[in-house]
């Protein structure tokens, strides 16, 4: 994993550096097919926020942003990575030694998981003096009608004929076949690698997957990504098959909605394993499986597969979705992760967990932040998550 | 042979204060005791086990294997996990609820309320076991470290709070969530003349409305722990009425030993399952 990921940061580095290839920053559940088929390389912030936060120099950098008017209260991607920029750092030069952030030729968003993402890229557009474009999908749905993907798909239309002059040559749309084509086959090999988790004892945790999803989020539409997810599917066989279990004496199993809480990664997996439970299943990683896409029809399968992600649709989606996650992975209780600074990624606030609760779902709130450490108590977090085990 | 003499300890380490219980051999408090929540914890742990005799040999060492034999001890409280020599720990609300059940021996389903120095608690239990609990989110407000700070403000001792309380002639509010926001909330009414009277019981309504948004009681019984309701008779007594408010059939006792009911629960803990 880690030289895959190497990898990928070290050759975006050498196309940052040479005139003659062009990189586009790209939103994580944006339309990065479309971008990789016509040559680009791809560049994901909310990575890069990832980064900061399982590195904890988020907590260097969010007060920087907010010092220079990026409130607390929004995205903690945004203020991490804002204020990693005007700090002048990153954590890619400690992990592999790249001086700066790759400079944008061009930047793409799409609104389908939060508006902040639009707020972010146009701070760096506006830095850069780069070209920018927005999709804008229609949101919270409780249902893909025909009309929102031709929306999107045209959308992505208008993108194309957009980044042509950028890129300097039309669309091929053979090479966009087949990107979408490695895109699919690395999202359907993801979702068997999670699916893995539904084995008793499980072979994996959420903890593990957290850092499995690097290529899927960061790769998709190359060799590499669908080479990664081939072997990890091998070797998590090969565990199942010798009853390896990722929590020595498996004895509750339980799913995780909303963020990671990036910089607490390992103490909160050290709680469970202390506590004999695995966190088998989540929305969070779930996010990645795209399985509309159809190479035979790329524009409107991805966009069909873009808006149709967990968090762009309704609560009764939702409740929906958790509860068939729930009967396939054989879980005794869900953890909502209330993320301070991502109320979109946050499914607590509408009554959720009661609503499934009365359906005899045990659920437990905590409260915490993807990256910004200010809004998670160790604690807190502890003690709830230690009373939920010992009641379920 | 002599019969090895059989003692379950159960501690609550706490935000303030370290609270000592022990049981015999047949689930009787032996005794009970507390002190101040000092550091290093574990030192004082041990001395708050040892009590007036300052007799530690039977907790000397590091780890739970150099404990007398016949003694077992059980760690509750947010500082369970740094009392290494403990046999065991639990959830604060676990050993609440153990220590309720214990005392009050209760058939139906029934709510506790516990207010601690830094979180409150409710806790819903049934069929002998905690249905759902919740805890304060995210700020101290409606906590005991929330009382003792506006107390601090105002210069009023805690023990002479519920008596001031009960002296209101008028029901004034506090709104904010934030304690640093509420305290100067209180400054400028005192400011305005306001009656010291009047604040505290707006204080001690805050935390009423603190504890009852944080999730619907829907049983017909509540039982109050804890140490901050055992001194604030007043704000057990707002609690009564709010609940009485809500539920016409609502029956609320104050736990015994409430204070202890945490330890009480960790010490049972460790005598059910020896």
């Amino acid at each position: 994993m880690s030289n895959v990921m190497k990898e990928y940061f070290l050759d975006l580095d050498r196309a940052a550096k040479d005139p003659a290839r062009k990189v586009a920053w790209c939103t994580s559940v944006g339309p990065a097919e479309i971008l990789r088929a016509m040559g680009f390389e791809v560049f994901f912030p909310e990575n890069h926020g990832a980064m900061l936060g399982a590195t904890r120099v988020c907590m260097e950098t969010i007060p920087v942003a907010n010092a220079h008017g990026y409130s607390p209260e929004i995205c903690s991607y945004l203020t991490s990575d804002i204020g990693a920029y005007m700090k002048g750092i990153t954590p890619l030069t400690k992990a592999f030694g790249i001086e700066e952030i790759p400079r944008p030729d061009v930047l793409v968003y799409n609104t389908n998981q939060c508006k902040d993402v639009m707020h972010w890229f146009e701070y760096y557009a506006s830095e850069f003096n780069a070209p920018i474009f927005g999709i804008h999908p229609p949101t919270n749905l409780p249902e893909i009608k025909p009309e929102y993907i031709d929306d999107v798909a045209r959308q992505f239309e208008a993108l194309i004929h957009f980044l042509e002059p950028v890129i300097g040559h039309p669309m091929n749309k053979e090479k966009l076949k087949s990107t979408v084509a490695l895109s699919l086959e690395a999202t359907n090999l993801w979702s068997d690698v999670l699916n893995m988790a539904q084995a008793a004892p499980s072979p994996m945790t959420f903890f593990d997957s957290t850092v499995y999803m690097g290529p899927i989020v960061v790769l998709r539409g190359t060799e590499i990504a669908v080479k990664y997810y081939k072997d990890l599917l091998k070797d998590l066989k090969e565990k199942i098959q010798k009853n390896h279990s990722a929590i020595p004496k498996e004895n509750k199993r339980i799913y995780w909605d909303g963020m990671p809480v990036w910089g607490r990664l390992r103490a909160q997996s050290n709680i469970f394993k202390e506590n004999k439970a695995c966190v088998v299943a989540s929305t969070y990683c779930n996010s990645w499986i795209f399985s509309d896409f159809d190479p035979e029809n790329p524009l409107p399968s991805m966009a069909k597969a873009y808006i149709k992600i967990f968090i762009n649709r309704n609560d009764q989606y939702k409740e929906d979705y958790i509860e068939k996650m729930v009967k396939d992975f054989k879980i005794d209780g869900v953890i909502f992760m209330a993320a301070r600074t991502c109320p979109n990624n946050s499914n607590a606030s509408y009554n959720l967990p009661r609503k499934l609760k009365d359906k005899g779902i045990p659920t437990i709130i905590i409260d915490g932040d993807l990256c910004d450490l200010r809004c998670y108590s160790d604690e807190q977090s502890t003690t709830l998550i230690e009373a939920f085990l010992e009641t379920i | 042979m002599a019969v090895t003499e059989e003692i379950y300890w159960g501690v609550d380490c706490g935000s303030s204060e370290i609270k000592v219980v022990a049981l015999d051999g047949q689930g009787n408090i032996l005794l009970k005791r507390k002190q101040k929540t000092l550091f290093p914890l574990q030192d004082h742990v041990r001395l708050a086990l040892a009590g007036e005799s300052g007799d530690l040999s039977p907790f000397r060492n590091e780890g739970s294997h150099d404990i007398k034999e016949g003694h077992k001890i059980i760690a509750t409280g947010y500082g369970r996990k740094y009392i290494r020599f403990a046999h065991d720990a639990l959830t604060e609300i676990k050993a609440h609820f153990i220590g309720v059940q214990k005392q009050c021996d209760l058939k139906d389903a029934y709510s506790i309320i516990d207010i601690g120095g830094q979180d409150s608690k409710i806790i819903a239990a049934c069929n002998n076991k905690v249905d759902q609990f919740a805890i304060n989110r995210k700020c101290a407000a409606g906590t005991g470290a929330y009382i003792e700070e506006l107390g601090h403000r105002l210069e009023v001792p805690l023990k002479d709070m519920t008596e001031l309380a009960r002296g209101n002639d008028k029901e004034l509010s506090l709104n904010s969530f934030c304690t640093v926001f509420s305290g100067q909330e209180v400054i400028k009414t005192l400011m305005n003349g306001e009656r010291i009277e009047n604040i505290i019981y707006a204080l001690y309504s805050s935390v009423v409305k603190r504890v009852m948004e944080m999730t619907a009681i829907t049983t017909d019984m509540v039982v109050f722990s804890g140490g901050v309701l055992e001194y604030h008779s007043e704000l057990v007594n707002m609690f009564i009425r709010k609940l009485e408010e809500n539920n016409a059939n609502m029956t609320c006792i104050l736990s015994p030993n409430a204070q202890y009911c945490g330890a009480i629960g960790a010490a049972e803990y460790g005598f059910k399952s020896s």
